[in-house]
């Protein structure tokens, strides 16, 4: 009687313990999943053409998102998927792309980091944000500027894959981290 | 006889479709990462080669930065294009280990994007929030040289 309690004790205990680790790996896949996608597909605009369509070979653009005066697009390049700005009067004139080799999101990688940077010290390379703005994965709600001392300087909020915002604070920026929504740092460049 | 013939051909026939193919792979790789256009008015290194772009590169014409920066000279630019390879070398992603900044500046402040990326990026004056007349910009700001070609116009 008591070697079958045992022996059923253990079973049981070893159920829970692969129906844990089930659960855990199947968290951590769904985490994975959300940092590598991006749900917003936007709306379709006609790419007006000029120069950096022209250079960057840009086909398609889907329109992210307008906040205030920046058009957010997603650019479908012959070699590469793009991401672009311009200005929100004028949908379809992309003023800035950059391209990559490589998937993005990814977990490795759920943020591509628009904002323009400034510095105003000759010979100094801290810089201060001038503008922010950038793309985030899924499973990414907040973006955070750190200062060189590893202290948050601004906090930014995502919203549909967009992030934006032209009140930003004084001072030099070092790096750039993803948040997910329990506040949990998911990454950090550099 | 006829049917080793008939091999020998299929032979033939697969090894061309196969060169052909990897010459096509080999071409548009060259595609992807070739410089900027020609048409610029302002290349560098020059509007067909690549650069290195290091804390001790300078095109010693009074860039914001004496040192780890090139710039073009004064003039109303209308886009800035950087292409940066995978030199020395690039991970998944597609990212290198150095960073620059590329964008413009005038008299009072420099502007422009962070990349560790290597691929393709342009800008224009109004995404920085500038205009006038102004340099176009590449300045490194951290980790090993990076290898450009910018050209600007």
């Amino acid at each position: 009687m008591t070697r079958r309690f045992v022996v059923a004790a253990v079973a049981l205990v070893a159920v829970a313990a692969a129906l844990a680790a089930i659960a855990a790996t199947q968290g951590g896949a769904s985490k994975r999943s959300s940092l590598a996608r991006l749900s917003n597909d936007g709306r379709t605009v006609t790419l007006q053409h000029g120069v950096i369509v022209r250079e960057a070979h840009l086909q398609r653009a889907s329109l992210l998102a307008v906040r205030g005066r920046l058009a957010v697009y997603r650019l479908e390049g012959r070699t590469s998927t793009c991401f672009g700005t311009g200005d929100s009067n004028d949908v379809g004139q992309v003023g800035s792309v950059q391209c990559a080799h490589g998937p993005f999101p990814t977990a490795g990688w759920p943020v591509l980091d628009l904002s323009i940077y400034e510095g105003a010290t000759h010979g100094l390379r801290e810089l201060s944000l001038y503008r922010v703005e950038g793309i985030a994965a899924d499973g990414v709600t907040a973006v955070e500027f750190l200062r060189p001392d590893g202290s948050v300087a601004l906090k930014v909020p995502v919203s549909g894959n967009v992030y934006s915002t032209t009140e930003v604070p004084s001072g030099a920026i070092a790096g750039v981290a993803a948040l997910d929504k329990a506040g949990k740092e998911l990454w950090r460049s550099p | 006889m006829t049917t080793r013939a008939h091999a020998c051909i299929l032979i033939v026939v697969i090894r061309f479709v196969l060169f052909v193919i990897a010459s096509a792979c080999v071409a548009a790789v060259i595609a992807a990462v070739r410089p900027a256009s020609a048409a610029a008015g302002w290349c560098w290194p020059s509007c067909s080669t690549y650069g290195l772009l290091g804390a001790g590169t300078s095109t010693y014409n009074g860039c914001w930065y004496s040192s780890g920066e090139v710039c073009s000279g004064w003039s109303y630019w209308g886009t800035n294009g950087v292409v940066k390879t995978c030199y020395p070398g690039c991970d998944y992603y597609g990212n290198t280990r150095g960073t620059i900044l590329y964008g413009f500046e005038n008299r009072d402040r420099i502007r422009g994007r962070f990349t560790l990326l290597s691929n393709r990026f342009y800008i224009q004056p109004y995404e920085v929030g500038m205009g006038g007349y102004l340099r176009a910009q590449v300045a490194w700001y951290s980790g090993p040289a990076s290898q450009i070609n910018v050209a600007a116009g």
